[in-house]
């Protein structure tokens, strides 16, 4: 079996609990592999586990149970950390280092000299778009332009694994398209990505597979394509009102979304659709447009929370 | 080493940001120019300051108070130099970042430790240093005796630091360390003092629980109470408030780096 870049086995994490207060399930045996060369987005709504996982398989958190690996190194053991590198969200870098001196400092903890992080670092800052900005205190930094240098000292140690959480986030969309290039040159050299992210545009756009935590409990995880892969739907516009035929629409389509002159509904396969434009024009009722909706991974995500919750 | 000199060169570039090398160089550069502008003036009918017109006993005894006071006033505003550093490193955001790093959590903390106290370290060495040349300047007279009392008040401000690194992994706050040392610090200033109380309390248990509580705590006053006598010449009074208190600052920073350890950031 080939070795998995990321690996969480059975993964829980409890916080609280005793004489600290309510007891918080953030992570409820969690397994997934992230395969080498991948890049993998984690989705999922406030609270639902994302960051734990992430901090956990970075050694900032210790899991309650279960086992979390990158490249089969346990990540209880520091030595799983020489391959991987991390851009936390709400990060604080050090406000007064410049951001050559801040990638010095991190790069130092990695074990480089001064000399071959000053080496990499201008390289690095160009690639970020931040050439001009290495010798100026951090805190002169935009949001964006923190993300960006974050970004940067993410890649310093030349890692295999990359986890990013929220690496967009606060950065204008020029910079995002910028970001986005960045991460699809890494995943083209073969690095993997794991990917945090509210924005589940970016998630779609890049990611190769998805998981999808909602209450710390891992609800689905598949290929992006797979995820979207829901029943085509059309919207069809119409010239008059289509209260005549709505009845009958409804009782062969119970979902369809009726107004006075639009129908939406989703259908099994095309033929379906002729029927409906069919019983339209029986009705002498024109028909303006027929739009196919192509149902979001934001659509999806929403459709499986909600049902993860109903059947909790 | 790369880990370290990162740590360093971080933790030096912080406390020149938060103004602790300028509060130093500021105040001792005031003492070295008042000291330079002393105008002479007479005790017991000799006239101070040339050296050769006083006894020498009391130009060493004379000075070595005048250091050790400095020294104690030095390693007072240390406390306070220092006591936010361990916390800023632990703060949210920052932490997770340099715990994501391939270095283990024992050496992360320990070099941050050992990087904090070597400033404070050079700053206190550094500074008073420089004072007592201007004095030893002054008064024409150079006495290697003050060697003995650094070493001494370094001794301290290790054991101190001991307290407030273990404070500040404990409690994540700068002020919460400050306020745990002074309530420590009274506290076994007072129990250096206990033998006063003893009349009152006879043969009872208060006296053996006084008597432990001084054993088992760190003794940061009568450390320093060997400066005077080391910076004279003469043989220290007692070595076990420094051995006790180096065996509890050890235990002190065991605890955070057991803390530190375990606990989820």
């Amino acid at each position: 079996m080939a070795e998995a870049a990321i690996r969480a086995d059975g993964l829980s994490k409890t916080f609280g609990g005793g004489w600290r207060g309510r007891e918080v399930r953030a992570l409820d045996n969690v397994s997934l592999e992230v395969h080498p060369g991948e890049m993998f987005g984690l989705l999922g709504p406030n609270g639902a586990g994302k960051t734990t996982f992430v901090k956990i398989l970075l050694g900032a958190l210790h899991p309650s149970s279960g086992g979390a690996y990158i490249f089969d190194v346990g990540c209880n053991n520091w030595a799983s950390r020489k391959k991987a590198a991390f851009l936390p969200e709400n990060h604080r870098f050090p406000a007064y280092l410049t951001g050559l001196e801040m990638l010095c400092y991190f790069g130092g903890l990695a074990g480089f000299s001064r000399s071959e992080v000053k080496a990499k670092a201008g390289q690095l800052l160009q690639v970020v778009d931040m050439a001009s900005w290495g010798n100026t205190k951090i805190r002169k930094y935009s949001k964006g332009m923190m993300q960006r240098l974050g970004l940067a000292q993410a890649l310093l140690t030349d890692p295999q694994v990359i986890f990013l959480d929220e690496p967009t986030d606060g950065v204008d969309p020029i910079g995002r398209h910028e970001i986005r290039q960045i991460l699809l040159k890494l995943k083209a050299e073969g690095k993997t990505i794991f990917l945090n992210s509210h924005l589940l545009s970016e998630v779609e756009s890049i990611c190769d597979r998805v998981a999808i935590l909602d209450k710390g409990r891992l609800i689905k995880v598949g290929p992006v394509v797979g995820l979207i892969d829901v029943r085509p739907t059309f919207r069809i516009e119409t010239a008059q009102s289509v209260t005549m035929v709505a009845e009958a629409i409804i009782s062969t389509h119970p979902q369809a979304v009726i107004t006075d002159r639009s129908i939406t509904l989703a259908l099994d396969d095309a033929v379906q659709i002729n029927r409906v434009i069919d019983l339209l024009r029986q009705n002498q009722i024109d028909i303006l447009a027929v739009v196919p909706i192509r149902a979001s991974l934001e659509d999806n995500f929403m459709e499986l929370i909600k049902g993860n919750r109903d059947d909790a | 080493m790369h880990s370290f000199s990162a740590i360093l060169r971080d933790t030096l570039l912080e406390v020149r940001d938060r103004k602790v090398f300028y509060v130093y160089w500021a105040l001792a550069g005031l003492l070295v120019i008042a000291i330079l502008l002393l105008p002479n003036f007479k005790i017991d009918g000799h006239e101070m300051l040339q050296g050769d017109t006083i006894p020498q006993e009391m130009i060493v005894e004379g000075t070595a108070r005048f250091m050790s006071a400095l020294f104690g006033f030095f390693v007072f505003l240390l406390v306070f130099g220092s006591a936010g550093l361990i916390p800023a490193f632990l703060q949210k955001g920052r932490i997770e970042l340099s715990l994501s790093k391939p270095i283990s959590r024992y050496r992360l903390i320990l070099l941050k430790f050992s990087a904090v106290y070597l400033l404070m370290a050079i700053i206190l060495t550094g500074t008073v240093t420089l004072i007592w040349l201007a004095a030893s300047f002054r008064l024409g007279h150079v006495d290697t005796g003050y060697i003995g009392g650094l070493l001494i008040y370094l001794a301290q401000f290790l054991f101190i630091y001991s307290l407030v690194f273990c404070l500040g992994v404990l409690s994540n706050s700068g002020a919460a360390s400050i306020m745990g040392y002074f309530i420590v610090r009274i506290g076994t200033d007072l129990l250096a003092g206990r033998k006063a109380i003893y009349a009152f309390l006879g043969d009872s248990v208060w006296r053996k629980i006084l008597d432990g509580l001084y054993h088992i705590l760190p003794k940061y006053g009568e450390v320093t109470d060997n400066s005077i006598p080391l910076m004279t010449g003469k043989e220290m009074i007692s070595s076990y408030p420094i051995y006790s208190t180096f065996v509890i600052s050890v235990v002190l920073v065991l605890v955070a780096l057991a803390v530190f350890h375990r606990r989820d950031y």
